[in-house]
């Protein structure tokens, strides 16, 4: 018991963690057709500045160096660590959305995320470099005595709150005519635009409210693990989102859940707790990359619309007030 | 045409693609109230005057005016809420919305579209979607589509996708609707119908139109005026009898000795 639970306390913050990320991308995605393909820089972003408003100040002198270190309560660090990953969300969707569509934009996200993981990786004088952050002290731990434990009992509850109020975030957005706008951009840009909507401006806040939710994430990580570096956030982390995404099925949040939790949490995040087989370190992680492959490939051909698709709305689904007329000219007071 | 009787006017308009000059100086007027028709053979430049006029493809020489503004250059969407509102030759219906959903994209000025009302207070979009909804489902009842308002509008026929367009372009009140080839692909009947929306909507709701069309026959039934394209540029305006004691346009266009980039 002393190893299970805290074990599966890891594990369901991974998981808490992984719907958010999931839950973004889908805004991203799968609500407005958003092809976000450096989503993981939007995570470090959120990391990293949650990081060093929560850190104490940096010192060159002692090797360790970045900017801020405000050491600021960690929920309004985590605050600023989602708004800076918005607007950094806005400077890349203002360079990769303003005048270019899918595919091509897809690549403008990837190289504009390769240019910020280098900058970030080499000038030190940012976030210390490739050592990255470190040494941040557990949050609340000024207000509370307690051992580690006890704090990832705590992080899974603090987490599961942060969760459910990105859950209503994600959903307002989706019910709403804005989320209605933006599925209608996915599905015919051009038509959409025939129609008066700014397609910019909508892309751009799926864009940025993504991001914001990938900031969550990130600062939700940075406040459990306590450090962050450009090892944590390789490209191919961004694919490990988008596995989750398209296997638990997009343009729903449930299908973020089922996709998070497959993908993000059995194979990715568990098989790490496998103790290496000797003589083959890298098989498992290797198998683990196969394994994330696979399901997708399993999902594209078998289910192309991921295990939950996209609920179709119906008449008294969509989310319009009681009491109005039905179609045969009677009253009906239907649930949303 | 006097000045203030033109919604649209479009003065020396050129545009080409590469060395390709698709429009070529092109100049016509379409009064208010009217309905008229653009026709010319494939490749007269039809198609690009739409996307010229409709601010999908940026004018390169000429002018655009549109409701006594100037407008050339403006983009599509600023078109669409000036009241100019354009469909396109191919249907192009949202796929994997509903029937319903795709009748309640179109309405202008929606305030549930703002980020904040869509977080903070979501009930002012679900009201105005609720009063919107209910026209809709008018609409659809107009069209015939009621039984379909669930379904998806990519699974619809191709002729039901056609009423979809003019009932969606309904919603979106506009003043002038652009229809590049409404009746493209469908039956006898249906051709029927769809005029008989076109002429209901000018006669009750002041909608201008300007159609693309191949169809003569129904160029002659419904409009009032036919401005006639080729090579890029305008041939001639006037009424379909008239046109047709037009040796350049019996030439070009209708009927007898037609060249083959005319034909079908």
């Amino acid at each position: 018991m002393d190893l299970i639970l805290p074990y599966l306390a890891t594990l369901a913050i991974f998981f808490f963690v992984y719907n958010i990320l999931t839950w973004g991308l889908n805004i991203q995605f799968g609500y407005a057709g958003v092809l976000d393909f450096t989503f993981i820089t939007f995570v470090a972003c959120g990391a990293y500045f949650s990081g060093v408003f929560a850190l104490g100040p940096g010192q060159k002198s002692t090797g360790f160096e970045w900017i801020l270190g405000l050491s600021w309560p960690f929920p309004i660090a985590l605050v600023m660590g989602a708004l800076a990953a918005g607007l950094l969300g806005i400077v890349i969707g203002l360079i990769a959305i303003n005048r270019l569509r899918s595919d091509y934009m897809a690549i403008v996200t990837l190289a504009t995320g390769t240019v910020i993981y280098g900058l970030v990786s080499n000038y030190t004088p940012l976030f210390d470099g490739f050592d990255g952050l470190a040494g941040l002290q557990t949050p609340f731990s000024q207000w509370l005595n307690i051992n580690y434990n006890q704090f990832t009992y705590l992080w899974v509850g603090f987490c599961a709150v942060v969760m459910v109020i990105c859950w209503f975030i994600a959903q307002r957005i989706l019910n709403s005519p804005l989320g209605r706008t933006m599925r209608a951009i996915r599905e015919d840009q051009e038509a959409a635009e025939a129609f008066g909507k700014d397609s910019v401006r909508v892309r751009l806040i799926a864009m940025s409210m993504g991001a914001v939710l990938a900031g969550v994430g990130g600062a939700l990580l940075m406040g459990f693990i306590g450090a962050f570096n450009p090892a944590g956030w390789t490209s191919g982390e961004t694919f490990v989102v988008w596995a989750a995404l398209i296997v638990g099925g997009r343009g729903n949040n449930w299908g973020g859940v089922v996709g998070s939790f497959v993908v993000a949490v059995l194979v990715n995040e568990a098989t790490r707790y496998i103790p290496p087989i000797p003589g083959n370190a890298t098989l498992i992680p290797t198998v683990r990359n196969m394994l994330i492959g696979a399901s997708l490939i399993a999902v594209l051909w078998l289910r192309p619309e991921g295990i939950i698709p996209e609920a179709r709305r119906r008449f008294y689904q969509l989310p319009l007030l009681p009491g109005r007329r039905t179609p045969a000219g009677g009253v009906e007071s239907a649930g949303s | 045409m006097p000045e203030a009787d033109a919604l649209l006017r479009v003065e020396h308009l050129s545009h080409s693609f590469g060395g390709f000059k698709a429009v070529d100086d092109c100049t016509f007027a379409i009064s208010r109230g009217s309905i008229s028709a653009l026709i010319g053979p494939n490749g007269a430049g039809k198609s690009t005057a739409v996307g010229l006029i409709a601010g999908a493809l940026k004018v390169q020489a000429g002018r655009v005016h549109f409701d006594g503004h100037d407008v050339t250059r403006l983009p599509a969407y600023k078109m669409a809420r000036r009241g100019l509102l354009r469909t396109y030759q191919v249907s192009r219906e949202f796929p994997r919305l509903t029937v319903m959903e795709n009748l309640l994209v179109p309405p202008p000025d929606q305030r549930g579209e703002s980020l904040l009302n869509a977080l903070l207070r979501p009930s002012v979009g679900h009201r105005q979607d609720a009063a919107l909804a209910s026209r809709a489902v008018d609409v659809l009842e107009t069209y015939g589509l009621l039984p379909l308002r669930d379904e998806y509008a990519g699974n619809l026929s191709g002729g039901e996708k056609r009423l979809l367009e003019l009932a969606r372009a309904e919603m979106a009140n506009p003043n002038f609707m652009l229809l590049d080839e409404p009746m493209a692909g469908i039956n006898p009947a249906l051709i029927a119908r769809l005029d008989g929306h076109i002429r209901r909507l000018r006669d009750q709701s002041g909608i201008t139109f300007l159609l693309v069309e191949h169809n003569l026959d129904v160029v002659e039934r419904i409009c009032d005026r036919v401005v006639v394209m080729a090579l890029g540029r305008t041939l001639a305006e006037g009424s379909m009898a008239e046109l047709r004691q037009n040796p350049e346009v019996v030439r070009a266009y209708l009927g007898g000795g037609l060249d083959e980039r005319a034909v079908g």
